[in-house]
């Protein structure tokens, strides 16, 4: 979840609420649900909040919902905008980047403070939104730094232009920010740190995003910008553009922005975009306020709660949202930055938070059912109590595994069968077979689902060998292979695994209470001679139950005794669960 | 009178005037001590003999003072030194002195203040000097630890609380017993008294005879421990996914199963959640090298990808985001049990499914985190859902509230909250009983009309995803996951955890 740092000292100087003290601060913004998390070594409050409301990735951003959450303001504010007359020209663009926008700011003054906010608000909505820069980049400039390339308009009224084009990894050169050095796109990605960073960005990109005005290469979207045009607390003037792989998200991200810069005084001037190669154009920044139409009964049945419409109206403008009533309902405007706001039930949402969750009282809900469980669960309940009434200790272990613990440890190999003909052919042995593998593993010892259950109960005895004895071990559980067959490619299954650990651990003790298992479920068992790699030789037997073999059990190989650190004989066994239907 | 034999031979050995030890009368009955304590107390509740008792004192050497009888005090060794060193004429480096005496560590600082307390000599200015009228050959103390050492007593209490200060010997209290036949004994003694058989165990011949009429059986030490027993037992997670489905199953919950490896359509894209959502990326999942689910039904197929791309309703938007089947083919281990829901609430499941309806899983599921006390890459989600006409927030709150309380958890807080697939969206909170603090136990909320108009749900869904561990944690306290859950876990603490129920 995101976390911005924020100076209470500038959130009162923001919202005018210059007596707030921490405390109460703190308590108003987790009404907001936005959390306190810390401080920062300068003593910035450390919030973290749910990844929907973007528009408070700032200082800026929440002063503006505080606000609104005191009444100070109410309904929606859009700022006014002048057109200036500057233009994005946008040509050749690489393909996989085609979309730009942007504003012109003018007046802006910015202290340290306003400008870390600003750097801040950038780099938060690059991590989310522009999710880490792949579908939408911000780059703020000094506008003084600017030099349009001069054009005239359809009309003959002249204006001033940069373009937004591609440029070959080897072609024109700029100095990026924190550097001194002309580089071309190319090497910025292989010797500037920004650069190595965000290289994988443009792995497949044959010709790099580029941002030109009349004296040349300026910015490097979605990389770095340069450092003629770098922004100081000296700037007065901003050329904001925004590139990315999606217009409606990059107008959203230039929205915030904006709106971030206008809370400071700040006047928003549009500029157009022109895309020469579709002959199509855009004004921007994109301030178009949307309506939603929610209907009266839908907020009452949702909330729980009878309102009149007066009421609506004022948690609407409380939300900084404007309802208007119509109809069955309302319809209501949702400003430029709530990017969140998808369909009516959101605005629902808002609503209950102005009135405040916290005051609903809870009910049961007046609906009737009848409760009950499957089948499968119950039988996997009914097992486990006879194994635990048969004194096992009923464990719980992990579904992934890696092939060393599944396989080689239990001297077994995926292709291992069993009952080998002279012509090789033969079942798969108990726990062999291909596994389901995890395609990226995040550590070697998760790297499949487990095939069998006693390799887990193996690793359980060569944990707890501190322990006393006997260890007599059993899990319920679930096992899996890869099978191209199912439509998930996986076939599961619930296995039923034991292990008895003692001095004197015998097959004849696993069989007695395999035997017992069996006759509570009045099922026929069957215990006719096998060989498994796992078990020693002439101590194996295939568990047959009502004429099927399904399952294996024996006396545990000393090989694999040893290899698990065990210092007393197992016998154990592991069949199908659902063969004890 | 017949006795047992024990206390027949106490009888007979005990005198009418004059008090015996208990420890007499063991060596002469040749019964140990405490059996013979035992059967005078049972004479003495019969009347046959009184039990008298005295508190002695027994001085006895500590192991410091039985090493000063071997070695001589510290302050008699640095006293002899210092004489060897001329110190009795005239004054010597201390240091020489101490180094001569070969007395080391605390030893030198006792040395010293016993030496001056004991008017050995003076130290002065780093240099010692020896009374050469000292007489430590006659030391009191050095005295009465030999006598002491060799079985005597110390009658002067001056002495004794000295060395008793000085650790070197402890004063224990002893009870001494002793047995005197009373008039009614004598009496019993001179009728005649015979030991009854005793017998140690009740066998089947003894039940079939009835000889077990004519015995008596020997008293057992019933205080005594008795040996380990290990018991099988139910996993205490097992157990506490046992009492959920118990509870849920009374407020009217099926349960719903399904597969642990599933598409990422089942898992993500009916939930509404966008594909280039940070949660989707391979650090969050696990994703298996199996090919591409085939089998899913092609028109929910494309109404999920239309909620996605434009929204659901008149007023609905999608999202600005990429969406392709490829992806939604995908077959991950389900990261949650939400992927159940979305299969059961298609109807492709079980079949169309019309309100009222609750339905429950307490299932694994699998995220990659990171791991410590509280996260595992596998655990338990209890999910669950209500489908019903009209239902509210207030409905939501007062389910988990009447859920909660089955398990006496009664201070739940709600926290607003947001998620891609419920509008509105609430975690809950619960306080831990013995750290306090406040952990986050679930996450809900009513489902959105963009995950529920695809699956051709048109009534409200509630929904919910509680994690079972950390409900185990506010009922039972525990504090560390891995101690339960996985090949890691303590097959002690499983024996030792308290049963739920």
């Amino acid at each position: 979840m995101p976390v911005v740092d924020v100076d209470p000292d500038e959130l009162r100087r923001l919202t005018g609420h210059r007596d707030k003290d921490d405390d109460e601060l703190k308590d108003d913004l987790f009404g907001l649900g936005l959390e306190y998390e810390g401080e920062t070594e300068d003593g910035e409050f450390q919030l973290e909040f749910a990844p929907d409301r973007l528009d408070r990735l700032s200082v800026e951003g929440i002063a503006r919902s505080l606000r609104y959450h005191y009444g100070d303001d109410r309904g929606v504010h859009v700022p006014d905008t002048n057109a200036s007359d500057w233009t994005i020209h946008v040509e050749d663009v690489p393909e996989e980047r085609p979309y730009v926008t942007g504003a012109v700011v003018r007046g802006v003054d910015l202290d340290e403070d306003a400008l870390d906010s600003l750097i801040q608000l950038q780099e938060k909505l690059h991590a989310t939104m522009g999710r880490k820069r792949a579908k939408g980049a911000i780059g703020i400039h000094d506008l003084a730094m600017l030099k349009g390339e001069t054009i005239e308009d359809a009309d003959g009224v002249p204006g001033k232009s940069i373009t937004y084009t591609g440029v070959a990894p080897d072609g024109d050169t700029f100095v990026p920010l924190d550097d001194d050095a002309e580089r071309t796109p190319g090497e910025v990605l292989t010797e500037h740190p920004t650069g190595e960073t965000y290289a994988d960005l443009l792995a497949e990109y044959d010709s790099y995003p580029a941002i030109y005005d009349d004296i040349g290469l300026f910015s490097f979207p979605p990389v770095i910008n340069g450092r003629r045009t770098e922004v100081s607390t000296d700037s007065r003037d901003l050329f904001v553009e925004l590139t990315g792989t999606d217009q409606w998200t990059i107008d959203r991200m230039c929205a915030i922005v904006c709106y971030a810069l206008d809370a400071r005084g700040a006047t928003i001037e549009d500029v157009t975009v022109d895309y020469a190669d579709e002959g199509r154009e855009l004004h921007r920044p994109d301030f178009e306020v949307r309506t939603k139409h929610v209907t009266h009964d839908r907020i009452e049945t949702l909330l729980g709660v009878d309102l009149t419409t007066d009421a609506v109206v004022d948690l609407a403008e409380r939300s900084g949202l404007q309802a208007t009533a119509v109809d069955d309902g309302y319809d209501v405007e949702i400003p430029p930055y709530r990017v969140d706001v998808l369909h009516p039930v959101d605005v629902v949402d808002d609503l209950g938070r102005a009135y405040g969750f916290n005051e609903l009282v809870p009910r049961y809900p007046d609906v009737n059912t009848i409760g009950g469980r499957t089948e499968d669960s119950r039988l996997e309940r009914a097992v486990r109590e006879t194994l635990v009434g048969l004194g096992f200790e009923d464990l719980l272990n992990f579904n992934m595994t890696s092939e060393a613990e599944n396989f080689e440890r239990m001297r077994l190999s995926p292709d291992d069968a069993v009952g080998q003909s002279p012509d090789g052919s033969g079942d798969t042995a108990v726990g062999a077979g291909d596994p389901a593998t995890i395609t990226e593993p995040y550590s070697e010892d998760f790297t499949i689902l487990r095939t069998w259950a006693l390799p887990s109960l193996a690793t359980v005895l060569e944990n707890n060998t501190h322990h006393s004895y006997p260890q007599d071990l059993a899990e319920v559980g679930f096992a899996a292979h890869a099978d191209d067959d199912a439509n998930t490619g996986v076939t599961e299954r619930r296995t039923v695994a034991a292990v008895l650990a003692r001095h004197d651990a015998s097959y004849e003790d696993a069989k007695a209470r395999l035997q017992a298992l069996c006759d509570e479920f009045h099922v026929d068992l069957a215990t006719p001679p096998t060989d498994h790699p796992s078990f020693i030789d002439g101590r194996a037997a295939t568990v047959e139950i009502d004429g099927e073999s399904v399952g294996v059990i024996g006396e545990l190989h000393p090989e694999v005794i040893v290899e698990h650190d065990v210092e007393v004989p197992v016998a154990g066994f592991e069949f199908e669960l659902d063969a004890l239907r | 009178m017949k006795l047992p034999a024990q206390q027949v031979a106490v009888l007979e050995a005990a005198s009418a005037d004059d008090p015996r030890r208990i420890e007499a009368l063991a060596a002469e009955t040749d019964h140990p001590p405490e059996t013979v304590a035992g059967a005078a107390f049972e004479l003495e509740d019969a009347g046959l003999v009184a039990v008298s008792e005295e508190t002695e004192e027994e001085v006895a050497l500590t192991d410091e003072g039985q090493e000063y009888v071997d070695d001589g005090l510290p302050e008699v060794r640095l006293y002899r030194a210092a004489v060897e060193a001329g110190a009795d004429e005239s004054p010597v480096q201390m240091g020489q002195v101490i180094g001569a005496s070969g007395l080391a560590g605390p030893q030198v600082d006792i040395a010293l203040s016993n030496f001056a307390r004991k008017g050995y000599g003076s130290i002065d200015s780093g240099e010692l000097s020896a009374d050469p009228d000292a007489d430590p050959d006659s030391d009191p103390e050095a005295e009465a630890l030999a006598t002491l050492s060799a079985g005597g007593s110390v009658e002067d209490g001056d002495v004794r609380d000295q060395l008793v200060s000085r650790d070197l010997v402890e004063v224990h209290e002893r009870t001494i017993r002793s047995v005197t036949l009373t008039d009614a004994g004598v009496t019993e003694l001179m009728a005649g008294v015979e030991a009854a058989e005793t017998v140690g165990e009740l066998t089947p011949e003894l039940l079939a005879s009835g000889e077990w009429e004519d015995v008596e059986f020997a008293d057992y030490n019933v205080e005594a421990d008795a040996a380990d027993y290990t018991p099988g037992k139910t996993h205490v997670l097992r157990q506490a996914a046992e009492r959920v489905k118990d509870v849920l199953v009374g407020m009217g919950f099926q349960e719903m199963q399904g597969p642990h490896a599933d598409s990422e359509f089942w898992i993500n894209d009916c939930l509404f959640m966008p594909q280039d959502h940070p949660a989707r990326t391979h650090w969050d999942q696990f994703a298996l090298d199996v090919p591409p689910m085939e089998d899913i039904p092609e028109d929910l197929m494309d109404a999920v990808e239309d909620a996605h791309r434009n929204g659901v309703g008149p007023d609905g938007d999608g999202y600005h985001s990429p969406w392709g089947e490829e992806m939604a083919r995908g077959v991950d281990l389900r990261g949650h049990t939400t992927s159940l829901s979305m299969r059961y609430l298609s109807g492709h499941q079980v079949g169309d499914l019309e309100p009222p309806q609750r339905f429950f899983s307490v299932e694994k599921v699998y995220r990659n985190d990171t791991l410590d006390a509280t996260h595992l890459l596998e655990f338990f989600q209890i999910e669950g859902w209500v489908m019903a006409e009209d239902l509210s927030v207030r409905d939501l709150m007062g389910t988990f509230t009447e859920f909660y309380s089955q398990f006496g958890i009664t201070d739940i807080q709600f926290k607003p909250h947001y998620n891609p697939y419920t509008e509105p969206s609430f975690e809950l909170f619960g306080r831990h009983p013995r750290t306090g603090e406040l952990i986050e136990i679930g996450n809900s909320g009513i489902f959105r009309p963009e995950v529920l108009e695809p699956l051709g749900v048109d009534c409200d869904v509630m929904a919910w995803g509680l994690a079972l561990e950390r409900l185990l944690m506010l009922v039972s306290g525990f504090e560390d996951i891995r101690d339960v859950h996985g090949t890691l876990c303590d097959v002690e603490f499983l024996r030792d955890a308290e049963v739920v129920y």
